[in-house]
């Protein structure tokens, strides 16, 4: 280690197991779901059609990913508030300090790393904020894309029983009117509102992801405390002087 | 606005959507059974209200036979999702079609619905019934006109207040007062006609898409500010059967629903019947193999059109649109939009033109941007938003690198 310098948790095994989850998740979930939306490869396969099951695999994929990624947001979630580590609510609520945090991160990262006057041990706001706007949109994706896929169960049967599209109705129908006050249109909310949106939002996602990839890479060079390696090894490096 | 947007979100948490019970228990049945019967004896003592067409005599005219029409009541007996015990109810409610007093006006439209009833090739039973209901004014049919059609009106509604069904077709123009659309010789806005004759109606029947949800004339921009009945008509039972044309079998099964029970069938939460429109028609496609196999017709004509692979990649709304027309089809079973190669456009979901009836798959239809404005594919404007996100990156790396070496410099 270099002199001067002392290691800090930042990611327990827990919190690294979710994101390359979500990693991996969404390279699928993308990779899926824009063939869904418009097929964009032919099945070059001679076979008849029960055999081929391209969409189907396609959509099935589709559906595992979701399932992880329902899983990972329910831990997520779960952490926010009860984390033995660190509860990230605590530096999303607009306290004064927080406040303060993030704009003293945010004039750090426009100022181009003239300005640091903030303590990057630990979790800050700014981070706190945009991670959370990312759970949020995929908040979104899972609700939106649960309502979607309820329209299939049309029934309102399932092998697991009749509960399922019930409960998918009672905690997704929702989005229906959300989509269509952001959609818009002369008609009653309609589904295609919610299919839009939820094409909307994996683009939105993606912004997201290369933004965030960049402000990690960013901050490794300018911050110069290896911030590039707590999503591997859970921990970087500061400088001892500076851990309060 | 926003309380009607509040409304609409409590309405729909509070809805059964899409559920369909195709399976009440014997119990249901067996009372319905005796309620229905008690219903149609009573409506037999009545006389017909004013046609007098019998229907054996119509059916025998368009040389539909006994053991046809028998066919059809089974048939519209499973699409009412009752017991075939309920055959000869349904039968019988046939008969007494003319009981019921109908009503039937004409708005912003292209009467496309009574067409899709009257120029069928052949009257099939479903189109026959529709001639023996007592359809006491319908503008396209009647021979009186002006002044004389207007007194008609007039006559029914006084003659048959609180009972009679009233069908509506087209939308209602709500911009500028109502003047985009007037009726008669007193110019009366089709929202002052709409209201006054739905005022004394037992129920309100919307027919086809503009009916229901503004159809065409709302599609954007809405020059007319059109709007659907229930947008519209408050304090009715309302009906919606949307399709663009509705489905006369559909129509059939309302009117049969109401004449056999005296009320009107399950609604789902956009006030459609669930017996037509609890299903989606994804899941009852003869292509839905083509689908899951991801064997998709690539242009008009290909191979794929003409081994009938799936026509989602040319816009196929089959997986949004929630219809019976893969069940029943179209006049009598001969075929439906699908079946002829040419793919689904949503006709019975709201707003259909804007959102479903582009003819290409959503991703790759311009529609409005959620801020509105222009019109682009959602992969366009997703591409957008990531090169914009791109630049600033690019802006503010070249920016921290020069930045950087000024800062070692200072050093």
């Amino acid at each position: 280690m270099k002199e001067g310098y002392k290691k800090v948790k930042r990611m327990t095994p827990a919190m690294r197991i979710v994101h390359w989850a979500n990693f991996f998740s969404m390279i699928v979930a993308i990779v899926t779901g824009l063939y869904i939306a418009e097929p964009y490869y032919q099945t070059l396969i001679a076979e008849s059609a029960v055999d081929k099951y391209v969409m189907a695999w396609n959509r099935w994929g589709h559906f595992i990913v979701a399932i992880i990624f329902d899983v990972t947001s329910i831990i997520v979630a779960y952490l926010y508030f009860f984390s033995r580590f660190e509860k990230p609510y605590k530096k999303v609520i607009p306290t004064g300090k927080n406040i303060k945090e993030f704009l003293a991160v945010l004039m750090n990262l426009i100022t181009l790393n003239r300005k640091k006057d903030f303590d990057s041990s630990h979790l800050d706001s700014f981070n706190a904020v945009y991670f959370a706007i990312f759970h949020l949109l995929l908040a979104w994706m899972l609700f939106s894309g649960l309502q979607l896929y309820v329209h299939g169960l049309e029934s309102g049967e399932s092998s697991i029983g009749s509960w399922w599209p019930a409960m998918l109705h009672l905690v997704t129908d929702w989005t229906i009117p959300f989509s269509h006050a952001i959609v818009g249109g002369t008609g009653p909310a309609t589904l295609m509102d919610v299919r839009i949106m939820h094409h909307y939002i994996m683009w939105f996602i993606i912004t997201w992801v290369v933004i965030h990839i960049y402000y990690q890479v960013w901050r490794t060079i300018y911050w110069q405390e290896g911030d590039i390696a707590i999503v591997f090894g859970g921990t970087k490096f500061v400088k001892e002087d500076k851990e309060a | 606005m926003a309380s009607e947007r509040i409304e609409s979100i409590k309405s729909l948490f509070t809805a059964k959507s899409a559920k369909v019970e195709t399976n009440k228990g014997e119990q249901y049945y067996a009372n319905l059974y005796e309620k229905c019967k008690t219903r149609l004896e009573s409506l037999q003592e009545l006389p017909p209200v004013s046609n007098k067409i019998k229907i054996e005599s119509a059916l025998e005219d368009e040389g539909v036979n006994r053991r046809d029409f028998l066919k059809w009541a089974s048939a519209t007996t499973a699409m009412l999702m009752l017991p075939a015990s309920f055959t000869p109810l349904v039968a019988k409610a046939a008969t007494l079609m003319n009981r019921v007093p109908v009503i039937w006006i004409e708005l912003q439209d292209c009467a496309g619905n009574s067409e899709a009833l009257l120029r069928s090739d052949g009257p099939k039973v479903d189109e026959i019934i529709l001639d023996i209901i007592s359809l006491e004014f319908q503008e396209t049919l009647m021979a009186a006109s002006g002044h004389q059609a207007e007194k008609q009106l007039e006559d029914a509604i006084a003659t048959f207040k609180g009972k009679y069904l009233l069908f509506v077709e087209g939308s209602v123009p709500m911009g500028m007062d109502g003047q985009f659309g007037t009726i008669g010789a007193k110019a009366e806005t089709f929202y002052d006609h709409l209201k006054r004759v739905s005022d004394d109606a037992a129920a309100v029947v919307a027919v086809g898409s503009c009916a229901t949800f503004g159809g065409i004339p709302a599609a954007a921009p809405n020059p007319t500010d059109a709007k659907g009945v229930m947008e519209v008509v408050n304090g009715k039972p309302i009906i919606n059967i949307p399709a663009c044309p509705a489905n006369p079998a559909n129509m059939v099964g309302v009117l049969l629903h109401y004449v056999l029970t005296g009320q009107i069938p399950e609604l789902d939460s956009l006030l459609r019947p669930k017996f037509a429109f609890g299903y989606r028609i994804h899941d009852n496609c003869e292509r839905r193999a083509h689908f899951d196999a991801g064997e998709y017709v690539e242009e008009w004509g290909d191979t794929g059109a003409k081994n009938n692979f799936c026509l989602y990649k040319m816009g196929c709304k089959g997986p949004m649109t929630f219809n019976n027309c893969s069940i029943v089809r179209y006049n009598e079973g001969v075929n439906w939009p699908i079946g002829v190669g040419r793919g689904c456009i949503g006709c019975s979901e709201p707003d259909f033109w804007d959102k479903y009836a582009y003819e290409r798959p959503m991703a790759n239809a311009n529609i409005k941007a959620p801020t509105g404005g222009v019109e682009k594919t959602v992969d366009q404007f997703g591409l957008g938003l990531l090169t914009a996100a791109g630049i600033g990156i690019g802006i503010h790396a070249a920016a921290s690198v020069v930045a950087g070496k000024k800062g070692e410099t200072n050093e």
